[in-house]
């Protein structure tokens, strides 16, 4: 059962029970005025993540049987591309979109394989570099700028 | 609507409008024609280009990216075997054959051709069905849009490739991430947990670029090293002659029919329409042998019912404000967007302004013809672009279009993890369409069911004894509900 379990597709429905779960179980503990039926504002959410739980169980079972492995190719690569994406947008509004930019593209490139550095400082500083240009300063919708260089 | 004709035509045929339509056209040719961005990214990375324009030229610009990238989806599929958009999976078939012995541009010709009938054809359609449906569904109550959700909800069952299950578990998901915030009613916050961000909820955009562009870059990045595809020899566009034509325009006509008739069906989609007509062709044509190896009426019965299928499409999303796939689930964000509401009561409250539209897409189509000509033979030396060049590109006019529609940095947070849920999702076979067809109904539904629940004094039974509309339309939703079932009893029995 545990080696079932510990495959990719078994543990994402897994995951997907225990928050669809976690989330009805939470509709028990929310405090709103008490009018009932459909005034109630967890009314409809609650027919939705029992629906949800009651598939996902399904699901589980249906994944468990099937027991497949894990796929292991290229994930480091996805999962650091991820945390960066994420960092990016969290720091693209304090360092600005074209710095924020550029160190993302740079990243980008060489995880994804390009290793020749023309075609990296082209795409990562052309690409960002036009599209500051072109909002900033041609349909003046300013996108976030630097704190060093107002311009970018 | 044909009185207000001529405003709308005052609107379209001027220098600017003429240069949205074409622009629109020829960029959406090139879109669809790099693979992996398809319709849906087009129109999603282009939408921060359209905030600063005005209502018409904005939506028409989204509808050309849209109708030029299907078929700009044909001229990967043709030259490197690889379609640019899923709708053209089926032109692969008899297309790259055709390249393959040197009829590239013979190939290019025949689709061409097909799209524009197709596309012409769905805009009719569009013009005279949209408002018809718009005005039988005017006086519908909250019951009645009840069970018109439902039946829009069904197509989930249609869109869900590979698993019923996954496709409804993400349909779910897409309902309820729609409950989050606000309370429609007492306005009390749900499943906010302290976050006062998520008190005016989830921004539709930002879930949807995220579970489908960024998570196609991440699904893509799995897989990289491709230096770009070997082009076939190709010198542009020939079309083919009228005698050519002969004993092939029962298809056409065949193919367009079915391709307008499953677009107005909610969640069926292009690709869908597309194999169904190549197969009808290939079981029906004279010259069903040749299919596979480089048949024109393989490439006319695939390319015409794709993009007969946008015209169609558009019905039920600008009359009923029901999306049947993806990519009018993402038109019919940009439109909100717009401050364009789809819906029933879009026509009569912007006569001209819809008038415009639908004029436009019939230009639009027509466009495709002399343009499809001309950008062929700019897109095809594209096809050796470098992918990772792409996905850069692709991060950051995603990031553009979150960031530009509130200027939140919380939504380019929520677009960053809606693209690694997605990621980690359709890895294992949960579709995303659904996920955004239960985002984009679910306040419809939810409102109208705890609506219908307060006329009916909670009575659920009593929203169909005296609502015969409501009735037929949920006997329509279990029928459409229940047709994998019967599919797959009846494939046991056979």
């Amino acid at each position: 059962m545990l080696t079932r379990l510990f495959s990719e597709r078994a543990l994402i429905a897994l995951i997907l029970l225990l928050i669809a779960s976690a989330l009805t179980y939470s509709t028990f503990g929310l405090e709103f005025a008490d009018l009932g039926g459909a005034f109630d504002p967890t009314f409809f959410p609650r027919i939705i993540l029992i629906a949800w739980m009651a598939l996902a169980a399904l699901n589980l079972i249906v994944d468990l049987r099937a027991g497949t492995g894990w796929d292991g190719q290229g994930i480091l690569r996805v999962g650091i591309m991820a945390v960066a994406t994420v960092i990016y947008m969290i720091f693209l509004t304090t360092l600005g979109f074209f710095f924020s930019s550029v160190i993302l593209s740079v990243l980008f490139l060489l995880l994804l394989g390009v290793r020749n550095p023309l075609p990296i400082a082209a795409v990562s500083l052309g690409v960002p570099g036009a599209i500051v240009a072109l909002f900033n300063h041609m349909l003046t919708m300013p996108l976030p700028t630097s704190p060093m260089f107002w311009w970018i | 609507m044909i009185e207000v004709l001529p405003q709308a035509l005052g609107l379209i045929l001027t220098p600017q409008g003429l240069m949205v339509l074409s622009f629109g056209t020829m960029l959406g040719i090139v879109l669809g024609a790099l693979p992996g961005i398809g319709s849906t990214v087009a129109v999603a990375m282009i939408l921060p280009f359209t905030l600063t324009m005005d209502q018409a030229p904005a939506i028409l610009l989204l509808l050309a990216i849209y109708a030029g990238s299907v078929y700009g989806g044909s001229i990967s599929a043709i030259l490197i075997n690889t379609p640019g958009t899923p709708q053209s999976a089926a032109t692969c078939l008899d297309g790259f054959p055709m390249a393959q012995r040197g009829e590239a541009g013979k190939a290019l010709g025949w689709s061409t051709i097909a799209s524009v009938v197709g596309g012409l054809v769905s805009a009719v359609v569009l013009i005279f069905a949209a408002p018809q449906l718009a005005a039988f569904a005017l006086n519908f109550g909250p019951i009645e849009t009840f069970a018109l959700i439902l039946l829009g909800l069904t197509c989930i069952v249609s869109v869900s490739e590979g698993s019923l299950v996954k496709g409804l578990i993400a349909g779910m998901i897409g309902l309820f991430l729609s409950s989050v915030g606000g309370d429609p009613i007492t306005g009390e916050a749900r499943f906010t947990f302290g976050e006062f961000q998520l008190i005016a909820g989830f921004n539709l955009l930002a879930v949807v670029i995220g579970v489908f562009a960024l998570s196609e870059v991440l699904i893509r990045a799995t897989k990289p090293g491709d230096d770009g595809a070997t082009l076939i020899s190709f010198q542009g566009i020939i079309l083919p002659k009228l005698a050519e034509w002969k004993g092939r325009l029962k298809n056409l006509a065949k193919s367009v029919l079915i391709g307008n008739g499953i677009g107005i069906l909610p969640g069926t989609g292009a690709a869908t329409a597309a194999f169904i007509s190549y197969a009808e062709a290939r079981r029906s044509a004279p010259t069903r042998a040749n299919f596979g190896k480089g048949e024109p009426d393989g490439l006319i019965a695939s390319e015409s019912a794709n993009n007969a299928v946008t015209g169609g499409a558009l019905v039920p999303t600008m009359a009923l404000g029901i999306p049947g796939d993806a990519i009018t689930a993402v038109m019919l964000a940009t439109l909100t967007l717009h401050g364009v509401t789809p819906g029933v009561r879009l026509m009569e409250d912007n006569p001209v302004l819809m008038a415009a539209i639908f004029s436009g897409f019939f230009v639009i189509n027509l466009m495709l013809l002399p343009l499809g000509m001309m950008v062929s033979k700019v897109a095809a030396p594209l096809l050796r672009l470098r992918e990772a060049y792409m996905l850069v590109v692709i991060t950051l006019l995603c990031t553009l279009g979150v960031y530009f529609v509130r200027g939140n940095p919380f939504d380019l947070l929520v677009m960053a993890l809606a693209g690694i849920i997605g990621f980690l999702l359709r890895r294992q076979g949960y579709p995303m369409a659904p996920l955004v067809i239960g985002m984009v109904l679910g306040p419809t539904l939810e409102i109208s069911l705890r609506q219908g629940l307060i006329i009916t004094d909670g009575s659920f039974a009593a929203f169909f004894s005296g609502h015969p509309i409501a009735l037929l339309l949920a006997i329509a939703a279990l029928g459409m509900l229940s047709l994998p079932f019967i599919r797959m009893w009846r494939t046991r029995a056979a």
